[in-house]
């Protein structure tokens, strides 16, 4: 199955990767020749197979209680761009 | 005699009688390890001075009276796992220094029982690949042959024990990262049933996959490491409350009788080394000598269909385990005059190729319009991989398959073409997809004197199984030698 | 024929729930007024090799509020993850639920101006995280022409319920009804503080206009909205909008628009780069969410009366006109003071009467709730019976409710510093008093001598100037005796 170098641009984008045009050209090759590999799986019968099991045990639940963790100062101070007690991020021009 | 040459139950059983120190120990591994890794480069971050800091901790608590069944073991951690007020890179770029403020679980209960890290090993980018030649920090060598690789993910833990850097090490195993480079690089290799190990700490590959195992040059050890680290952790909510056995009970076996051990019908078909089926029947031989009922086992599926079914799975969690890699709170951050271009760049520089591929892919088969086709198919296919793997468990109680189709090969053989390099996992991974335990271990050497490893393979919490069996095989090939000029 | 057009509105609330911690770590809830990135921990922060556990009491808030919508709760459902890139987000994925809702298939009941009832359905009901927050703000300290956002993660990972309506709301008016009833509900079950202004409670609706020559308009999805008015104002405009378009013969874009409530108007949200997609996929960090046998009847059993079945229990059992039972009905800490008003012997109309003037205005200065009001239902009815034995005057006892509830004072202690007590002023007192009160009404005893006050107002006047003069203390039967005799004099 071929995959053209704009397939592999917009999943890019939406994998927010930047890739350039040598990296968009091998990608797409390696894209074909994985998806032809992925294609065999149609050869199986999985019409009446339940992927996603609901048995078993449930998550464990985790009584209400806060807990203030002690180390914000080292996770801050980890951060690329900071001003006061925030990260900073690029201006973001969307509302909300 | 070289201390490093020891293997871990000793060591800590000589540190707690004193007639060795920790401090003593420790030193040993350190100049082991300063003395190859110009070779071998198995280490991202070596930790000589924590861990002689932590020996003297050590050598003090046990003078206190404090009991601790690991006293002075060193043990080398793979860069995945978390530990405190040391980097932990996943061997990317993207984490850039970035030190987390928590240690992963396992390796913590490891250290509460007296282990020491001797640093972090290197590894295949967010243990991605087979061979860790994938990592921003150079490819680690294999320590039998220096111009080859010692498999991945977990390669430079694998080469760590192999060389004696350490007795033990711990490892991350999502497709056979455990068990494919212990193969390669002739140690036992152990990946536990999904859900007994915790995985608070363990950097995630895939979430529904991962799971942190030990590796040793010795079966107690290997045992002893699983009693310490399989401890139940309520932080991971995948992990199964309860009580573990004492793992090296199992070791106490030294026949097979009443087993009934399954092997793949078939299996000199299948596209894999001569010397690696050589030494498959050899181990099946080592069984029924030893009394087990032998019986062939067909996984048409598993063996089909499981390595197209775990490059849609695997790749898809890790899409979304790896998003937050974003540049905003930690690790690597370009510049961007928006928040979408700090964000490409930042992705774009901070991960390596087959990263990026496997991002891509797990992307596209979650995106809108091929959910269906890839990522709903593959989990459909993965159900029936457990399920062939439970009918099989229910004619014998264990398996015995190739860790790797091939042995230990030569650097850069497979790295332009992924696609080879992951059939390297083809009989590792169908494990992870139906979250069974297995271990791997040495059965023998190549007449190039490459080591040649098998696994063993038992239905969920079959832990005791696969070590009685190991157990049975090790009383026939003996243990593991360590390589560069540790034999003698 | 000219065009009628029929708007077609569902809402999506999402409801923070007034858990201590957080949905999948043990950071603390309260972050209003906190400093930035403060309840924050490696969980919430997404920070590689770190888990979520799920907190218990969401679950049965959640559940509490799915069973009092008439949902069907189902035992086993799941978590998925959604992703998407943005810098409030710390793991780029937001836990949450999509295939497999906790609840499905409710609804409210709403009464419309006429008295009549509609059943609003409710699609479904699931938990998720909420997200941290953007702070866009310029060096200079000016909001606008921003250089760069600031990222706070305080609220990243509070509990949120999503509830999401069928399109069966057809009117601005509806909407505002069934946000002030699903409101009215979480704060009745105490899931949440249903704040919409700090966000507690926050109201996406989807509109589309259906014209009656068989168009159908594309849905806006509007957000933005922070109070009750502001969802009936920015709907209102949204009609309008929209018909106007639809009666041009325009076509009606599907987008997000925000409103802006200082100007009144929607406005279209500039349009991301690309389309969403959010890659569902189950979270693999999770098991499923399993509730376990009998929990659902917990819930039910611990499930306090329903806002709705109190309003028509007040209607029928105690007679109270509608408007009334609404108010007193519209929270619990009211309704329980009224009902425990009429347990110790106040008369249900009276009380009502009472709560509803006195009461709300001095809690409404206090900003306290019912149940810790100073002024304790029993001592409020032995208030009441005051005044209805003729004790007190009505007036006199505003003054010593006043003093109860500002000084924490006893009814007794209450009406002592108050100085006032029926029958104190009399006699010769009150006959300085009216003296003095006719002296300064000189015009208006002309009146009445001359035979001017037919109905006897003028005179009613005059008692009550008296009556007022001696702050209630009064007789009235006394004030009206001496009153008729300095008049004939
Ligand atoms: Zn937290």
């Amino acid at each position: 199955m071929a995959i053209s170098e704009a397939d592999v641009r917009r999943v890019a984008l939406l994998a927010r990767l930047e890739v350039t045009d040598e990296e968009a050209r091998s990608l797409a090759e390696h894209f074909g020749k994985i998806l032809e590999h992925f294609h065999r799986l149609q050869e199986l019968e999985l019409s009446e197979v339940d992927p996603f099991s609901l048995e078993g045990p449930g998550t464990p639940w985790r009584s209400d209680e806060a807990k203030p963790w002690g180390g914000r100062d080292e996770i801050l101070s980890e951060a690329p761009r900071r001003e006061g007690d925030f990260f900073v991020v690029p201006r973001i021009v969307e509302e909300e | 005699m070289e201390l490093w040459k020891l293997p871990a139950w000793k060591i800590a059983e000589e540190v707690r009688r004193g007639n060795l120190s920790a401090s003593q120990v420790v030193e040993s591994h350190i100049r082991r390890m300063e003395s190859l890794e110009p070779s071998l480069n198995a280490m991202i971050t070596p930790m000589p001075e924590e861990a002689r800091r932590r020996a003297l901790a050590v050598d003090e608590a046990l003078s206190k009276g404090t009991d601790l069944p690991l006293a002075g073991v060193p043990v080398a951690v793979k860069d995945l796992l978390c530990t405190e007020g040391i980097r932990t890179t996943c061997g990317s770029r993207v984490l850039g220094e970035w030190k987390s403020p928590y240690t992963a679980s396992a390796v913590r209960y490891l250290e509460e029982n007296g282990a020491i890290v001797i640093g972090k090993t290197n590894m295949d980018e967010f243990a991605m690949g087979s061979s860790t030649e994938q990592s921003a920090f150079g490819a680690t060598s294999n320590p039998w042959d220096l111009s080859r690789v010692p498999g991945g993910s977990s390669g430079g833990s694998a080469a760590a024990v192999a060389a004696g850097y350490a007795p033990i090490a711990l490892g991350s195993d999502t497709g056979g990262s455990i068990r494919q480079p212990a193969a390669l690089c002739g140690v036992y290799g152990l990946k536990p049933t999904y859900g007994l190990v915790s995985r608070w700490g363990l950097i995630a590959y895939a979430s529904s996959l991962d799971q942190v195992g030990p590796f040793s040059r010795d079966l107690v050890d290997l045992a002893l490491v699983l009693e310490v680290i399989s401890a139940y952790d309520p932080l991971d909510s995948t992990c199964v409350p309860g009580s573990r056995p004492r793992y090296r009970d199992a070791l106490k076996a030294h026949d097979l009788k009443g087993q009934r051990i399954g092997f793949l019908k078939g299996y000199q078909d299948f596209d894999m080394d001569d010397e690696v089926k050589e030494k498959l029947a050899f181990a099946l031989r080592i069984c029924q000598e030893g009394g087990a009922e032998m019986m062939e086992v067909s996984l048409p599926v598993s063996t089909g269909y499981g390595l197209p079914c775990y490059y849609i799975v695997a790749p898809a969690e890790a899409s979304s385990n790896l998003a937050r890699y974003d540049g905003v709170q930690y690790g690597l951050s370009e510049e961007g005059k928006s928040i979408l271009e700090l964000y490409l760049k930042t992705r774009g520089k901070g991960f390596g190729n087959e990263v990026k591929r496997r991002i891509l892919v797990g992307t596209y088969v979650l995106s809108s319009g091929y959910y269906d086709a890839y990522y709903l198919v593959a989990q459909k296919v993965r159900r029936l991989i457990a399920d062939e793997f439970a009918r099989a468990f229910s004619a014998v109680d264990a398996l015995i398959m190739p860790a790797s189709p091939t042995v230990a090969f030569k650097k850069g053989e497979k790295l332009d073409d992924p696609i080879q390099m992951y059939m390297s996992d083809l009989f590792t991974l169908p494990v992870n997809l139906a979250g069974l335990p297995a271990v791997s271990m040495n059965v023998g050497y190549s007449k190039a004197g490459l080591p040649v490893g098998v696994q063993v393979v038992a239905p969920k919490w079959g832990e005791m199984e696969i070590l009685k069996v190991a157990s049975v095989l090790t009383d026939a090939v003996g243990s593991p030698k360590v390589a560069m000029g540790g034999e003698g | 024929m000219p065009l009628s057009f029929t708007p077609v509105i569902g809402l999506e609330i999402h409801v923070q729930l007034a858990t201590v911690s957080k949905l999948f770590c043990s950071c603390s809830t309260d972050y209003i007024g906190q400093k930035p990135n403060t309840n924050v921990c490696p969980v919430c922060l997404g920070l590689p090799g770190t888990l979520p556990v799920l907190n218990g009491r969401a679950v049965e808030f959640a559940t509490k509020t799915a069973l009092a919508l008439n949902c069907r709760v189902r035992n086993r459902t799941r978590f998925h993850r959604k992703n998407y890139f943005y810098p409030d987000l710390p793991k780029a994925y937001q836990i949450s639920q999509y295939d497999l809702p906790l609840a499905v298939g409710g609804y409210v009941e709403l009464t419309e101006a006429d008295g009549s009832k509609r059943r609003i359905g409710i699609q479904r009901l699931h938990l998720e995280e909420d997200t941290g927050k953007l702070v866009h703000i310029a060096s200079d300290g000016r909001l606008s022409g921003a250089l760069y956002s600031l990222v706070d993660y305080n609220r990243a990972g509070i509990p949120l319920m999503e509830i999401v309506s069928a399109p069966d709301i057809t009117s601005p008016a509806q909407a505002k009804e069934y946000v002030a009833r699903l409101r009215q509900l979480v704060r009745y079950l105490g899931v949440s503080d249903g704040d919409m202004e700090s966000g507690s409670l926050r109201v996406d609706a989807n509109i589309s206009v259906k014209v009656s020559d068989g168009r159908w308009g594309k849905k806006s999805e509007i957000k933005n909205m922070n109070s009750l008015r502001a969802i009936e104002r920015a709907l209102e405009y949204e009609i309008e909008r929209q018909s106007s378009m639809l009666a041009r013969g325009e076509e009606v874009e599907q987008e997000t628009r925000h409103w802006d409530d200082a100007a009144g108007v929607t406005r279209s949200s500039r349009s991301k780069e690309e389309a969403h997609d959010y890659r569902y996929f189950p979270e693999p960090d999770l098991l499923p969410l399993v509730l376990e046998e009998g929990f659902l009847e917990e819930i039910a059993e611990s499930m306090p009366e329903l806002p709705w079945e109190v309003f028509k229990r007040f209607e029928e059992v105690y007679g109270i006109e509608p408007e009334d039972a609404a108010l007193l009905s519209e929270r619990r800490d009211v309704a329980a003071y009224f009902e425990a008003c009429v347990k110790a012997g106040a008369s249900p109309d009276k009380a009502a009467n009472w709560i509803k003037t006195e009461l709300f205005r001095v809690m409404n200065e206090c900003k306290c709730s019912a149940d810790d009001f100073p002024v304790r239902p029993e001592a409020l009815t032995e208030l009441l019976r005051k005044v209805e034995q003729g004790d007190l005057s009505a007036t006199a006892a505003k003054d010593v409710f006043g003093l109860m509830a500002g000084q924490g004072l006893r009814l007794d202690e209450a009406i002592k510093a108050a100085g006032v007590s029926v029958g104190k002023v009399s006699g010769g007192a009150l006959k300085d008093i009216i003296d003095e009160v006719l002296r300064e009404n000189a015009e208006v005893i002309e009146d009445i001598k001359s035979g001017r006050d037919k109905k006897g107002k003028k005179v009613k006047f005059l008692q009550g100037l008296v009556m007022r003069r001696t702050k209630g203390q009064a007789d009235p039967q006394e004030v009206s005796e001496l009153l008729d005799e300095s008049l004939n004099n």
